[in-house]
């Protein structure tokens, strides 16, 4: 691990009108870390997990990865790194209804110019390294909620990101469905060296992270390393 | 009542600012489909009025001939405004499905369900109705300025008298209710309340079949029985109702099938995405340009009139009266299908993005350029527009073939007219897909993605 942070926010601060969601958070991510970020509902995890992933810009403090100020990037540049440096987990929801399991996995690759035949190629093999061999072909609506999580774990990993950024990703699901799908993204985020966030209120899955951090009222009021 | 379907106007106020867009957009479809609708009747009316009326001496009666024309344009309208009623009442579907699905978690029976939606379209049915007849009465006197059978229509010839207002105001609500319920079952939802999308179902070959034979019907009837045959008459306006109508049967399987090659040769992800989207609902896809489709066919049919009669105003002055009335009559019918024909995909397309509003949102927060997703939405509409308006056009001259003969492929000027009427109809329908650029603007703006 290089001794600076991949990902770091410092004194950051967003407000909502006379809502204060962050109020000076500082937060570093090493290379291949998972981190968790724990709170309750409206304190202001989801919020951070924008700042740092260039969805919002925050009012005050910094966002660098890898030493790049991502709050001075435009529009345009912020959506262009959230493509390349990127990738997302979200609760449920981000799988296109219309498109088969292994092109909304190819998506991603296309969209950064790899060809459709290479780029369906490389998401059969991540489907088939995540369970998933034999069902490219089923659409979102032909999935379990689990498998459906996989392929989403597949289709933020295929560009091969520097942070993966999950929202909830467990929060549609059963426990032991909820388990399998953290296993997952842990281990192949770790195995491809790619760093992992995962915003969550369930301390079960913020277990599977290197580290975790609880936020309330905007403030990190808690961290803890997991034992090995 | 009910207690729960007692909450519906709750529900409708508690919807936020994308509930009253869908809102407004249903009722005004709604309001535009009554007042043409009103007008189109009223003018029929007009015309059997005057084919009543006692004939002036050493007149000829072609008063018939003018009822008969005025069923054909009835017949060339009813399809479109029937189909922009349509997309009104299934308008943000995915939006209602999701909140109904929540409902029924809690314990709503599916009866209630569906009696909340009927409830719901219904209500916007009748607003829209009473604006519908609102535009009725402030479109009147301008529908009074068109000059037929020499001269023009008076207010109390286009009335539609108060039973035509009240049964519009019972039939309008009622089939909106109908229509939003019958769209709410066709969407199976799971216990978790997730409207599920699953792999298209295969439209049957024999939709092109059954278009086929009601097209080849019209074509027999108009050879072998004479244009003038009263039997013939009534046979050749039923199966032009049957031809037409299977427009929008076949339509939804032709654009399938375009689905299909595109997907082939798409290289890129907006093509793929265009393609996919196009194969996954071939039917809303012909919601967004089937208006253009019918408005192509009513063009195809209509656009050689100018060239079919061609009387000597000095030897034939009622000849030359019947000639300016029959171009004025197209004009109007065409003018009336284009409009119709630009709301219906200005508000299928609003729906759309209404509908995919949250996958749009995500894939516009993992980094996926705006500009993509305003080129997919776009390209699903432009390809399958041109496609329809032309083949629909191509479809009429066809069809009309036996009743008109050659003198629409043969005359130049009927063609270019043609090509300029489906030029201007494209463009028109295009600006009116545009207009949702804002509402995905304002979808994208949304960084607070809900699952409602």
């Amino acid at each position: 691990m290089s001794l600076e942070p991949r990902l770091s926010g410092r004194a950051l601060v967003k407000t909502f009108g006379s809502t204060t969601a962050l109020a000076g958070v500082d937060v570093d991510l090493a290379d291949g870390e998972s981190l968790a970020v724990m709170g309750p509902s409206g304190s202001g995890k989801s919020t951070l997990l924008h700042c740092l992933a260039g969805i919002l810009v925050p009012d005050g403090g910094s966002v660098r990865l890898r030493g790049r100020d991502v709050g001075s990037l435009g529009d345009r540049e912020r959506s262009l790194l959230r493509r390349t440096s990127y990738g997302f987990v979200f609760q449920f929801g981000q799988l296109l209804s219309e498109l088969p399991a292994v092109e909304n996995v190819a998506l991603p690759a296309m969209l950064l110019g790899t060809p459709r035949k290479d780029a369906t190629a490389l998401a059969a093999q991540w489907l088939g390294s995540l369970g998933l061999a034999g069902m490219e072909g089923r659409r979102p609506g032909e999935l379990s909620g689990g498998q459906a999580q996989r392929v989403a774990v597949a289709r933020a990993l295929i560009t091969g990101p520097d942070v993966v950024f999950a929202d909830e990703p467990t929060g549609a699901l059963d426990q032991s469905t909820g388990h399998d799908v953290m296993r997952i993204l842990v281990e192949t985020t770790k195995a491809a060296g790619t760093s992992l966030v995962v915003v969550t209120h369930d301390a079960q899955v913020a277990d599977w992270c290197d580290r975790r951090i609880e936020v309330r009222d905007g403030l990190v009021v808690g961290t803890a390393v997991r034992s090995r | 009542m009910n207690p729960v379907v007692a909450l519906a106007p709750r529900f409708q106020r508690a919807g936020g600012r994308d509930s009253r867009v869908t809102t407004s957009l249903a009722i005004t479809a709604f309001a535009v489909t009554t007042g043409l609708t009103l007008c189109v009747v009223g003018g029929l009316l007009g015309f059997m009025a005057r084919a009543d009326a006692p004939l002036a001496p050493g007149e000829d009666d072609i008063r018939s001939l003018y009822e008969i024309l005025a069923w054909f344009a009835v017949i060339l309208l009813v399809v479109p405004l029937v189909t922009l009623g349509g997309s009104a009442a299934r308008l943000g579907v995915a939006r209602r499905d999701a909140r109904l699905a929540t409902l029924r978690l809690l314990g709503v029976t599916t009866r209630e369900v569906v009696a909340l939606t009927l409830v719901e379209t219904a209500w916007q049915g009748f607003v829209g109705a009473v604006l519908g007849i609102v535009l009725y009465g402030a479109l009147l006197p301008f529908v009074g300025l068109l000059p037929f059978q020499g001269t023009t229509f008076s207010v109390s010839e286009l009335w539609v008298g108060w039973q035509g207002l009240v049964i519009a105001l019972i039939a309008v609500p009622a089939l909106a209710g109908l229509s939003g319920a019958f769209s709410l079952r066709r969407v199976a939802i799971s216990p978790l309340g997730v409207a599920r999308r699953t792999s298209p179902k295969g439209m049957g070959f024999v939709r092109l079949l059954v278009a086929l034979v009601g097209i080849g019907m019209f074509m027999v009837v108009s050879a072998i029985g004479g244009v003038f045959g009263a039997a013939a008459i009534a046979a050749l306006i039923g199966s032009l109702a049957v031809g037409f109508a299977m427009l929008n049967v076949v339509g939804p399987w032709v654009l399938g099938v375009v689905g299909k090659v595109q997907l082939r040769r798409a290289k890129t992800p907006a093509r793929l995405l265009a393609a996919r989207r196009l194969l996954d609902d071939p039917r809303a896809v012909w919601r967004v340009v089937g208006g253009l489709g019918l408005a192509g066919f009513v063009a195809g049919a209509l656009v050689v009139i100018p060239s079919i009669v061609d009387v000597d105003a000095s030897q034939d002055p009622q000849g030359a009266i019947l000639q300016d009335d029959l171009v004025t009559g197209a004009l109007v019918t065409l003018v009336v299908a284009f409009l119709l024909a630009a709301a219906s995909a200005g508000i299928a397309q609003a729906s759309s993005v209404l509908d995919h509003r949250r996958e749009i949102a995500l894939q516009n927060l993992a980094g996926t350029p705006v500009e993509l997703l305003d080129s997919v939405r776009r390209r699903s509409v432009l390809v399958p527009l041109l496609l329809v308006g032309v083949g629909s056009a191509v479809t009429a001259l066809i069809m009309f073939l036996p009743l008109l003969g050659t003198i629409a492929i043969r005359d130049a000027s009927s063609l270019l007219l043609l090509a300029a009427f489906l030029a201007a109809g494209c463009a028109l329908v295009f600006a009116a897909t545009e207009t949702s650029r804002p509402l995905l603007r304002s979808v994208l703006a949304d960084t607070v993605v809900r699952a409602d």
